[in-house]
């Protein structure tokens, strides 16, 4: 079994298809609140600018940009393949924001129909965390 | 470039680009800092000369170590390219021969191209992509734009027609720099600022480090091939 998902893991790295952005699809958003509030509110969020400086310096030092992304994966296999792995982990880095908190969290997926932007709620999770 | 020379430059590079993607990590994932640190220590091994082939099949084992961590890849295809070269490396070291070498760091090169090609022609054959509306959408919705205000180039119409056609044809004509030396340093200038351009506006910097680490594999491979 071990051998078996090492191959299903690697095989695409040694053989890749590289059809980057073949079609843009739905992109979610992962918003959060505390377990029973009304307030969500979206995890990482983009600042509303960045200077050019601050996008340079960020070809070498840009660790909290890539765990968003990393999040944006996560809530991709948890809509498309259900896995119960990347649920646990987006829980767990949810959690790491904003710790000692009974949290819900859902994933909204944004698309463009009849040229407007729509927001489709396709996960919401029970209450996670709290404090130990 | 020469064949050894070609090999030590992607070694030293492929060193760099992991210790930035290690000490990054760390800052991630603090948890996971022991085996990073490992990692860390293996970049530095392989900028010895002597130590590069140890270094090499170390860091392809704590490679398919991340892809268990974290059920694949953390960071898209910059991992997949990651993995490729550290493959083609381990090979290029395991190798009986001077060929069987030769032909691990080609197959690099060859998958470099494909990288081009194959993610321009599934781009032109999508009528999104032709129309510009797929890079709109980019813009417009998509999460990678570092910021809220890059989402108005969405509005820019002629921006996103002409600079996805520019991207599609340089993908999929990119062979074509292979014919000629001074041709080869046009494509990989022309490359170099697509992928500075998805670092600066979409915060891929791995994927810019990362690819340019596969590139001496190709400035080689043009070489033995047309002389």
């Amino acid at each position: 079994m071990i051998v078996l998902r090492l191959l299903r893991l690697l095989l695409p790295a040694l053989i890749p298809s590289w059809r980057f952005f073949r079609a843009v699809a739905a992109s979610p958003r992962i918003e959060v609140r505390a377990a029973g509030s009304a307030d969500w509110r979206e995890v990482a969020p983009r600042p509303d600018h960045l200077s050019l400086a601050r996008m340079c310096r960020r070809m070498l030092w840009n660790p909290r940009w890539n765990e968003a992304l990393y999040l944006v994966s996560l809530a991709e296999r948890v809509v498309e393949q259900g896995s119960a792995h990347a649920m646990h982990e987006l829980q767990q880095r949810v959690s790491k924001l904003r710790p000692n908190e009974q949290l819900e969290l859902r994933l909204v997926f944004i698309d463009v129909q009849g040229g407007a932007l729509m927001r489709e709620v396709l996960y919401q999770s029970a209450p996670f965390g709290g404090p130990c | 470039m020469g064949f050894e020379f070609a090999l030590r430059l992607t070694e030293v590079m492929l060193a760099l680009a992991l210790a930035q993607q290690s000490l990054e990590q760390i800052a991630i994932d603090r948890r996971d800092a022991p085996w990073l640190g490992l990692r860390l220590a293996l970049c530095a091994a392989l900028l010895v000369p002597a130590l590069a082939a140890p270094a090499i099949w170390g860091l392809f084992g704590l490679g398919l170590w991340w892809l268990w961590r974290y059920d694949g890849s953390f960071n898209g295809g910059s991992d997949k390219m990651t993995l490729l070269i550290l493959a083609c490396l381990s090979a290029a070291h395991l190798a009986p021969d001077r060929f069987w070498a030769e032909m691990a760091l080609a197959y690099l090169a060859v998958q470099l191209v494909l990288s081009y090609v194959i993610s321009g022609q599934v781009k032109l054959m999508n009528p999104a992509w032709r129309s510009g509306e797929a890079l709109r959408h980019v813009f417009l919705f998509s999460a990678y734009p570092v910021s809220e205000g890059l989402r108005r180039l969405a509005d820019r119409r002629l921006v996103t027609f002409w600079g996805g056609w520019l991207v599609m044809l340089t993908e999929v004509a990119f062979p074509l720099f292979l014919l000629h030396p001074l041709a080869l340093l046009a494509g990989l200038v022309l490359a170099a600022g697509f992928h500075l351009s998805n670092a600066l506006l979409f915060g891929l910097n791995r994927f810019f480090w990362i690819w340019l680490c596969a590139w001496p594999s190709l400035i080689w491979l043009q070489g033995r091939l047309t002389s």
